[in-house]
């Protein structure tokens, strides 16, 4: 079975009245372990709609999407959750913390959420977060992490339960331009050396380097765009 | 139960808030209740703690002993029916018991006499002293809260407007009758004391207020039919039948329903609200796979450790209450009563929060996303 993600002819369409809207008009891409994919477009040009089909949070009207060779297109809602949980890690927009747990807890309680959390995962909480250089913050509370420790601990919970697809919704809209490159970096770095699929939805054209492909979303249509790659 | 303990651990003054307030509506629950319980302990524990099972009153009578007549005659017959093992006679009045000679107000206290016959089921064990005599009839056994009013075993107290003075020859104890302590006399005693006025007895030959029956599966109707003007009740009826029971249980319970029901809505809104608050934050954990079974669950189970604690907080206090205030206070709190209403608001406070738990169920992950297009 192939891994990754695989999106075929997605389409997506919302009612209006009478008038038909698509949102997402006969997508496809194909993300494979290991590769660190961006989407840019202007705004209203259907990026989330395709970082929520993609994340099995909405379900395309058409089309088919594969995570890991499984297709999530006719799933339930508790199915939808399930997937979520165990093959999606999602990196939203800073500050998406819960705020009354620690910087460890926000990574256990994805643990919690399938059940019981083991001592192993408690120390791949800690190792992961160590590695993310949250070392001495594990009992901060999100209000007392600056905006770059926050994304930054929203990539240790988006790894804590080793998904195969990494999605990040504008990972960087509310950090400078140091720390928005420090923490697309260590996106990037995890994605290579942990071997995920990962999709980066961006307006932030210097972030690009990072990133293997850079697709163009106009008007519900995804296309390959030619960026110059610093590798 | 992790995530509602987290929650309640780290906001702990806007839980402390809403835990406030259920403590003082479960304090308040808890006296009221504690407060019907004394009042209809005073008000009937004569009659509630005797030992009969059914009450034979005058036709007409709503079954009410101050407003019933019927000569004992009747308890040979009764004692033929079919399901009865015991029958007796009993008589009430309302009198004011006199210290002595004495002309100051405070040495008048109101009783209850009920006459019963010396030696029968009806006449309850005393605690202290002897029981009543047939031969003696001024030998009365009273209640013993008689004795905080300053009377002894072996004490004469003389009638308010009557000659008559009885002597106490016993205590007996929860024997009270209308709000007052209980006095219990020979029926002959009683006789000369309730019709001691010529005619009042409106000539019926050895009348009594009701006749108390002992038995299991005694058909009423049958005994309604058999004997002419005559009206049989189960006791719980006769109790209600009390002048004044039902309306003062009524009051207690109408304040208590109302309180529930104020309870359940003032925290169904307050975590109704509390939910609300965190849309947000339920979305992201959807988003990111939490099912809404393990978010339901975190907020019922926040609920139930808020409500359990202001529950018990609420119980200590009732207690304490009940230490601290004067003995002569109608308060009386039964355990199982405070089970029972401990059990209701926890319930109560339980379905209130299902409210939310729908919410949450309804919350779309996707607007944790932060736009929704």
């Amino acid at each position: 079975m192939s891994k990754g993600l695989q999106i075929t002819g997605a389409s997506k369409y919302y009612n209006e009245g009478s008038n038909r809207v698509s949102a997402l008009d006969k997508v496809s891409i194909t993300v494979e372990p290991g590769e660190f994919i961006a989407v840019v477009g202007p705004s209203g040009s259907g990026k989330s709609t395709f970082l929520s089909i993609a994340g099995a949070l909405l379900q395309a009207s058409e089309g088919e999407v594969k995570l890991n060779g499984q297709d999530i297109s006719k799933l339930s809602g508790n199915q939808l959750s399930n997937i979520r949980l165990h093959e999606i890690g999602f990196i939203m927009q800073a500050s998406n913390l819960v705020p009354y747990l620690n910087v460890l807890d926000q990574l256990l309680i994805v643990k919690r959420m399938s059940g019981k959390v083991s001592t192993a995962d408690k120390s791949f909480a800690v190792k992961l977060l160590e590695e993310l250089g949250l070392g001495t913050k594990l009992k901060n509370y999100p209000e007392e992490l600056s905006g770059g420790e926050k994304q930054r601990t929203a990539i240790a919970r988006a790894l804590i339960n080793d998904p195969n697809v990494i999605l990040a919704d504008e990972p960087t809209a509310s950090l400078d331009t140091k720390r928005a490159h420090e923490v697309v970096s260590l996106i990037a770095h995890e994605v290579r050396t942990r071997h995920k699929a990962a999709i980066m939805v961006t307006h932030d054209e210097r972030l690009l380097a990072y990133c293997d492909k850079v697709y163009r979303m106009e008007d519900g249509k995804l296309s390959l765009a030619k960026v110059e790659s610093i590798h | 139960m992790f995530l509602a303990l987290k929650e309640l651990k780290h906001n702990k003054k806007r839980f402390l808030m809403i835990a406030i307030i259920f403590v003082l509506i479960s304090w308040l629950v808890f006296i009221l209740s504690g407060l019907g319980n004394g009042l209809s302990t005073l008000a009937a524990s004569a009659f509630k703690n005797m030992k009969a099972d059914y009450v034979v009153f005058e036709q007409g009578s709503k079954a009410s002993m101050s407003k019933s007549l019927l000569s004992n005659e009747l308890t040979q017959q009764l004692t033929e029916m079919q399901g009865v093992t015991a029958v007796s006679p009993m008589g009430t009045i309302m009198a004011s018991a006199i210290k002595g000679n004495s002309l100051k107000s405070e040495d008048k206290l109101d009783i209850a006499i009920i006459g019963i016959e010396p030696g029968s089921f009806l006449e309850p064990s005393v605690i202290e002293g002897s029981g009543l005599t047939p031969d003696n009839l001024n030998q009365v056994i009273v209640n013993k809260t008689m004795k905080d009013e300053g009377y002894k075993l072996g004490d004469t107290f003389q009638l308010d407007g009557s000659m008559e003075s009885l002597t106490i020859a016993g205590f007996v104890e929860d024997q009270t009758y209308n709000h007052v302590a209980a006095v219990f006399t020979p029926i002959a005693e009683w006789r000369k004391l309730a019709f001691a006025a010529p005619g009042s007895d409106k000539g019926v030959i050895e009348p009594v207020n009701a006749i108390m029956l002992q038995g299991h599966n005694i058909d009423s109707g049958a005994i309604n039919e058999k004997l002419a003007g005559t009206d049989t009740v189960t006791r719980a009826e006769a109790v209600q039948g009390m002048p004044g029971y039902k309306e003062e249980n009524g009051t207690i319970l109408m304040m208590l329903a109302f309180l529930l029901v104020i309870s359940a809505f003032v925290l169904g809104v307050f975590f109704y609200v509390f939910t609300m608050q965190k849309t947000s934050q339920f979305g992201i954990m959807k988003a990111i796979g939490a099912r809404n079974g393990f978010l339901g669950k975190a907020v019922v189970s926040q609920v139930f450790v808020l409500s359990l604690s202001s529950i018990i907080v609420g119980i200590i206090l009732t207690y304490g209450t009940a230490a601290i205030m004067p003995k002569g206070m109608p308060f009386m709190l039964d355990t199982k009563l405070v089970i029972t209403y401990s059990i209701v608001l926890l319930v109560i406070s339980l379905l209130s929060s299902l409210v939310s738990v729908r919410t949450i169920s309804k919350i779309d992950p996707l607007k944790a996303l932060g736009r929704v297009e």
